[in-house]
């Protein structure tokens, strides 16, 4: 959907971006990571196609930036890091604005906005304005308006900073509902364990470029990674879940073993059965929850400490 | 109806402020009839009131109109949408001036009815046309001075509001300047009974026909440079042809004029040259301007380097910035005027142009240099230093009997004839290596990083 290559962007006193390359498959919620000024920004509204590349190409559903910045407009949402609302309209009126400015005909505008809130849960607060909503609620309407025109490609940069928990659980909440209704997104930000609620992918900038080269699958929905735990050490707990069809080992000590395998309940069951019958004292097994944060310090440069 | 229109008229016309205008509007009107002797009755009060409603906070509103979505930070929602450049450029300006709109509305039926009691229907037909006019024209001047530095990255403070508004009220003095003096009996005709009848491209036109045609002229160009700005900020393209087109209309327009003031200042040129030396003051007025105004940005100029070094003409020339343009259109001029002169066997006809040409080239080149090397206030520094070079350093030399090195300066009348136009073309030529210089060392320094 979103094919990036060879990207280079400078503004007058420096380079932001130095040859990124990177691709983003439909259907998908991308994590974009990295240190602050590292460029993430930047990339995005290179994507957004609201930044000219000084060089390299990007292509939006098969079309060019350069060559067709108003029809990719169209295709996308985009939400700014720092974005604003018009304080003094309604959500109902926020939202039927931005029905009409993406060509969404007069009669057909009510209906979009009205199904705009329902997806960001801002329904039952159609008639008050912007000004009044708390942060939480005028992030869930700056993302509303985003969507209203349902673009295939979604761009979001640090949509959660500032929110409390529970915003934050509802914004990833919202994101996944977003891309089972078919839109892919981009989420830029810098806190990890939130993005590992709902990104498949991380692409990693570090000062200009993509860390690694490409991007890194983080989760797979099918093949998820599990963190085995065992509580007397055995050294050969590594040899014996590489024997085993269907496990890929990532990394193993006495201890511990990191591995992918499948979801399903019944496999998983009968992992665990055939480990104990083996004699290894498994003391806990869940779904790993850090494959971001590991994937991160592996690929950044110098940021393993 | 337009959406940006419909969204400014949610936010600017609730009920309660078109009640607060009515009443305040009303009451003026009202005290205004009491004491003519103060206000000069209800008819002055509202021609007062609506140009500081519609001219004077109207072009502020609309200076704000793009400057206030960036501070707000909605603007890139509003690039991203799909409203064409037009609908943009209308439902801004009459959209964050509906308010003024409306008041100037209520004051313009009252001075309507005081022009038709006092002067007739024809008169009151012409204010019916007048006033909107000055109206949208200081509005669009505003809007079009906030798009220009929106291009530029500006930042926008108050202050630069400020001077947004202002372009907006100077282009409406122009309007109201030109407007009053076109008037047959207007102090300025009366006086100057020689623009009575206006001579151009060789026709005598009367004088308040071609001053008003010109203003509504003027005034198009105004909407045409709204809307050529809006699309770059949308990321469309604009091709050079609208920007020739302005060029070819300044240039004719300019050259159209009999040219009785260079015939008065002393300079004995023939017809067709007078006429081409018009159109080339003009159109380096028009350079200097640009290349004031447009942003002086090394990494396009990079860019465009590369796409010329790998053979992409084309692509190389669609990014050519305006000043480039008129700077192309002063040099057809001097050539011409340089063979017209030639033929004529005026070698210093020819070394003086020459000179002027070389002078332009450096000064276009040092304002570039400058404005890619300062950080902050780059054309503030180029402003200076054309002051340095034109006023200050000449009336020093002046001031201290080296009146033979005005040459290094201005174009001079000296032996042999070749010395100043020799001169001027070193300098231009020396400030153009050095701006191609910069642009060069920027490319290594990153081609390093």
């Amino acid at each position: 959907m979103i094919d990036v290559c060879d990207l280079v962007y400078e503004y007058p006193a420096r380079r932001a971006l130095k040859g990124v390359s990177l691709s983003v498959a439909p259907r998908t919620i991308t994590a974009l990571v990295g240190p602050n000024g590292a460029g993430k920004t930047t990339l995005l509204r290179c994507i957004a196609a609201l930044f000219v590349p000084y060089s390299g190409r990007v292509t939006i559903d098969g079309l060019d930036t350069r060559a067709s910045p108003r029809q990719i407009h169209g295709l996308l949402g985009y939400l700014p890091d720092f974005y604003g609302l018009y304080d003094g309209l309604s959500v109902r009126r926020i939202l039927t604005y931005a029905a009409l400015s993406h060509g969404i005909d007069r009669d057909a505008a009510p209906a979009a906005a009205d199904k705009a809130a329902d997806r960001v849960g801002l329904t039952d607060r159609l008639e008050v304005t912007a000004g009044e909503l708390s942060r939480g609620l005028r992030q869930r309407l700056a993302i509303g308006q985003t969507i209203v025109h349902e673009p295939k490609v979604l761009l979001l940069d640090e949509p959660a900073a500032g929110l409390d928990p529970q915003a934050r659980r509802d914004l990833s909440a919202l994101l996944k509902s977003l891309k089972d209704a078919g839109m892919t997104l981009v989420v830029s930000s810098h806190i990890l364990s939130e993005l590992e609620d709902y990104c498949s992918e991380m692409v990693i900038v570090e000062n200009g470029v993509v860390a690694g080269g490409q991007s890194v699958k983080v989760r797979d929905v099918e093949r998820p990674r599990y963190m085995l735990e065992i509580a007397e050490a055995r050294g050969d707990l590594c040899e014996f879940l590489d024997a085993r069809a269907g496990i890929d080992v990532i990394e193993a000590d006495e201890y511990h073993a990191l591995i992918v395998h499948t979801r399903n309940p019944a496999a998983r069951a009968r992992l665990i059965r055939d480990l104990v019958a083996a004699g290894f004292e498994v003391s806990s097994f869940g779904e790993s929850s850090k494959a971001m944060e590991d994937a991160y310090f592996r690929n950044i440069g110098g940021g393993a400490a | 109806m337009n959406p940006e229109l419909r969204r400014n008229l949610w936010l600017e016309l609730p009920l309660r402020r078109m009640a607060f205008m009515t009443g305040a509007l009303v009451l003026i009107f009202f005290a205004a009839s009491l004491s003519p002797a103060v206000w000069g009755g209800p008819g002055d009060a509202a021609v007062l009131f609506y140009y500081l409603i519609v001219v004077m906070w109207g072009s502020r509103n609309a200076a704000l109109s793009v400057v206030g979505e960036i501070r707000m930070r909605t603007w890139d929602g509003q690039r991203l949408s799909s409203l064409s450049a037009g609908q943009m450029v209308w439902g801004k300006l009459f959209g964050s001036t509906l308010y003024n709109w409306f008041g100037g509305a209520i004051c313009l039926i009252v001075i309507l009815a005081d022009t038709f009691n006092r002067q007739g229907a024809g008169d009151a037909a012409i204010a019916l046309a007048y006033y909107p006019i000055i109206g949208v024209i200081a509005q669009s001047a505003a809007l079009l001075a906030s798009l220009i530095a929106a291009g530029r990255d500006k930042s926008h403070s108050r202050l630069d509001v400020f001077l947004y508004q202002m372009a907006g009220l100077f282009a409406a003095l122009v309007a109201y300047w030109i407007w009053t003096a076109s008037d047959p009996s207007s102090a300025f005709l009366r006086h100057r009974p020689d623009l009575l009848g206006i001579g151009w491209w060789g026709m005598r036109t009367e004088g308040h026909v071609f001053l008003l045609a010109s203003l509504a002229a003027f005034a198009g160009w105004l909407l045409v440079g709204c809307h050529r700005m809006m699309r770059v900020e949308l990321m469309m393209r604009n091709g050079p042809l609208i920007w020739v087109g302005f060029l070819a209309f300044v240039g004719g327009y300019i050259a159209g004029f009999d040219g009785v003031y260079l015939a008065r200042a002393g300079v004995r040129f023939g017809n067709a040259e007078m006429r081409l030396l018009q159109a080339g003051v003009a159109f380096a007025v028009l350079g200097y301007l640009m290349v004031f105004l447009e942003p002086k940005n090394s990494v396009l100029y990079r860019w465009m380097a590369g796409q010329f070094a790998k053979g992409k003409i084309g692509s190389g020339l669609s990014a050519l910035q305006s000043w480039t343009m008129a700077y192309f259109a002063v040099l057809m001029c001097a050539i011409a005027l340089i063979v017209f002169r030639g033929a004529a066997g005026d070698g210093t006809g020819q070394a003086q142009i020459a000179a002027m040409l070389g002078f332009f080239t450096r000064d276009l080149a040092l304002v570039m240099l400058i404005g890619m090397s300062a950080r902050l206030h780059g054309d503030l520094f180029g402003v200076v230093m054309l002051a340095g070079l034109y006023l200050l350093l000449p009336m020093i030399l002046q001031g201290v009997q080296l009146s033979g090195a005005l040459v290094l300066f201005e174009p001079r009348e000296i032996a042999p004839v070749w010395l100043s136009p020799a001169i001027a073309w070193s300098e231009g030529v020396l400030a153009l290596v050095f701006a191609a210089a910069s642009i060069k060392r920027a490319d290594n320094r990153r081609n390093e990083e």
